[in-house]
């Protein structure tokens, strides 16, 4: 039985510029159903990015999902909402209940739990309300996001839209096979020169 | 007193530096990694900067100004929903807003030609969307007393513009003669080759041009006492609030145009006071001062103000129509192209440059004498006005070329459909001439239609 190791998004810190064009690209690609087209003009909810850019006094890098194989976030979902599809660790976010096991399950806080939006307004929740200044208001329905590897159109949105090619997609076997391959050569050229 | 036009937020820059890589005059300093300032001597105003800058203010951060606090700063309605970044330029909604609920004033509008193939895509239509009717339908809900066109002012400044040319060709004026319609550039010149200002053309731009008019002569037609005048104009580019507030631009006895919103704002003002764009029927623009060639309307892209003035310029010296109305070799992308034109006996050496930066090693030639063209159309942003600081933000970097194409085929498309393709042939410029200006270059052209440069160098 062969088990391929998920794929993941991994960012080489040396070229990141934080310019959050991945963020950006990121949100774009995932709400279609929030009227987003082409420009800015069209937004009309926060931008809710699956990829965070993390500055701090010497680095700025983005950190994202490893899809991890053993995924922590699915085996504590009490609701069974996070599951493998293909090679990605997928969050359901009809089935999603805001419980925030996953988010401190995950060891990077590749999750974050935020408001749901469709067709450019909050989900509002049927019956749960919150405390506001003028009394009980309507509450939003907020739901887990974390990066899905694009797997609506399966090339990552990030990866494209960085001006530093900075982020890629690891696929772990090619990568093994080829620094494999590169040490072996390397072998064999120290071993030649020990004649 | 000056406002910066064009600012970068320090709260929510990153120094990532992307915009130094597209400001064409090196005009922002600082570190990597740390917040951007924005040199304001060098700076034109062209709005490449807030184009490409990533970098957003997030609803979930809380260690900043609240967003409504900073939208607020920037002069953008409380309605508006996007996002903002780092770099920006001030926005002046609130202020045609309060104009247009004010009884007392007689408001009118120009809009100019590159506005109508990207205004749409604010509104979710696919990229280069034509929607000329749209926008002055939504111009009409918005109760602006007159719709009027920067293209309608576009035939006049080629009138003027082509005049003077063939007058510096055959009597030995100042050559090359550089357009002046893009406000940036000229900007550029006055601060970095004052000494090279008497080639500009004397001209103002179809901006200023349409503003003078519509206090003098759009006062008289329509009756009006100027003063009560408030006269707003729709650009794809952010230098045009800097070219409005040029002290000088008052030969009307009034400031010629009030305000200058650009096509991002006006979709704002648009949704703000809940017009369904999307579903408006198509109108036409008022006459008299709204009614265009395609000549005019190829001015939003490079090489359009070129192919504009040599369908006319070409009439006016052989007295024959210009064999081939499209003038393919002329249009292009950015960079500097060049061509020879056979206009009867004279050869006239043209040269379009888009990309402000394409023009140094052109300004360096004229200084040193070395420069053979007669006529030099510049344009700052990389692909004319289509692409200008001003257009709709584009969310992915890979849709920039795609929407800047989308956008120029949109512009020729219009120009080839429409009937009248010469500025010349536009019966309204006549009739303006007959009944106002009299006759280009003449005096009344003179005191409303031209003006003068100011050196800015340090």
């Amino acid at each position: 039985m062969k088990t391929i190791p998920n794929t993941f998004v991994i960012v080489n810190s040396n070229k990141c510029i934080g310019c959050k064009a991945c963020e950006v690209a990121c949100f774009t690609v995932h709400n279609e159903n929030n009227n987003v087209v082409a420009t800015v003009g069209t937004v009309t909810t926060p931008i809710i990015p699956r990829l965070n850019v993390i500055k701090g006094e010497n680095f700025v890098v983005p950190i994202q999902c490893r899809h991890c194989d053993d995924a922590p976030c699915a085996n504590v979902c009490p609701v069974r909402a996070i599951k493998q599809e293909n090679n990605t660790i997928v969050i359901n976010e009809k089935d999603c209940i805001g419980c925030k096991t996953c988010l401190i399950a995950c060891p990077i806080g590749a999750i974050d739990l935020l408001p749901q939006y469709d067709n450019g307004e909050q989900v509002i929740q049927l019956n749960l309300k919150q405390e506001g200044e003028n009394g009980l208001e309507e509450k939003a329905k907020s739901i887990a996001y974390k990066c899905d590897l694009c797997k609506e159109s399966g090339k990552p949105a990030c990866v494209n839209a960085c001006p530093q090619k900075a982020l890629t997609l690891v696929n772990v076997s090619t990568e093994k096979k080829s620094r494999n391959k590169a040490a072996a050569l390397s072998l064999l050229q120290t071993s030649k020169s020990y004649r | 007193m000056s406002i910066n036009i064009i600012n970068i937020d320090k709260e929510l820059c990153t120094g990532c530096r992307r915009c130094t890589e597209v400001c064409p005059v090196n005009a922002i300093e600082g570190e990597e990694g740390k917040p951007q300032t924005i040199n304001s001597d060098r700076c034109v105003i062209c709005g490449q900067c807030v184009q490409i800058c990533s970098v957003y203010a997030s609803n979930f951060q809380d260690d900043i100004t609240p967003i409504d606090v900073k939208k607020d700063e920037r002069g953008m309605l409380e309605s508006v929903k996007e996002p903002i970044f780092a770099a920006y330029n001030i926005g002046h909604t609130k202020l045609v807003k309060e104009a247009l609920a004010n009884p007392n004033l007689y408001k009118l509008v120009q809009c100019a030609p590159a506005v109508r193939v990207a205004l749409a895509e604010e509104f979710g239509l696919p990229l280069g969307s034509l929607t000329p009717g749209k926008m002055a339908a939504a111009l009409r809900c918005l109760k602006f007393d007159r719709v009027y066109d920067t293209n309608f002012a576009a035939d006049l400044t080629i009138m003027e513009e082509g005049s003077e040319l063939i007058k510096r060709v055959t009597e030995g004026g100042t050559l090359p003669m550089f357009t002046s319609c893009c406000p940036a550039w000229v900007k550029f010149a006055e601060q970095e080759y004052p000494e090279l200002l008497n080639h500009l053309s004397s001209c103002k731009s179809p901006q200023q041009m349409g503003g003078a008019m519509i206090k003098t002569y759009g006062a008289k037609i329509d009756d009006i006492d100027p003063a009560k005048i408030f006269s707003v104009s729709i650009m794809p580019c952010t230098c045009k609030k800097f070219e409005c507030d040029r002290p000088e631009m008052t030969d009307s006895g009034y400031k010629d145009v009030d305000v200058v919103l650009t096509t991002r704002e006006l979709a704002q003002l648009i949704k703000g006071m809940g017009i369904d764009f999307k579903n408006l029927p198509d109108e036409k623009f008022d006459l008299a001062l709204g009614n265009y060639t395609g000549a005019g309307t190829i001015f939003g892209v490079t090489g359009g103000v070129m192919e504009a003035a040599l369908r006319t310029g070409y009439e006016l010296i052989t007295k024959e129509p210009i064999p081939n109305i499209d003038l393919e070799f002329i249009r292009g992308n950015e960079g500097v192209r060049t061509a020879v034109v056979k206009i009867g006996n004279l050869e006239l050496k043209v040269a379009m440059v888009s990309g402000l930066k394409n023009v140094v090693p052109l300004l360096e030639d004229v200084k040193k004498g070395k420069c053979d063209f007669h006529f030099i159309e510049v344009m700052t942003c990389p692909e004319g006005c289509v692409s200008g600081g001003g257009q709709p933000k584009l969310l992915l970097e890979e849709c920039r070329p795609i929407a800047y194409k989308a956008r120029k085929a949109a512009t020729y498309d219009h120009d080839s459909k429409l009937e009248l393709r010469k500025s010349h042939e536009n019966p309204d410029i006549i009739k303006l001439y007959d009944e106002f200006l009299g006759e280009p270059l003449g005096h009344q052209s003179h005191h409303l239609l031209h003006t003068k440069y100011v050196s800015r160098k340090k």
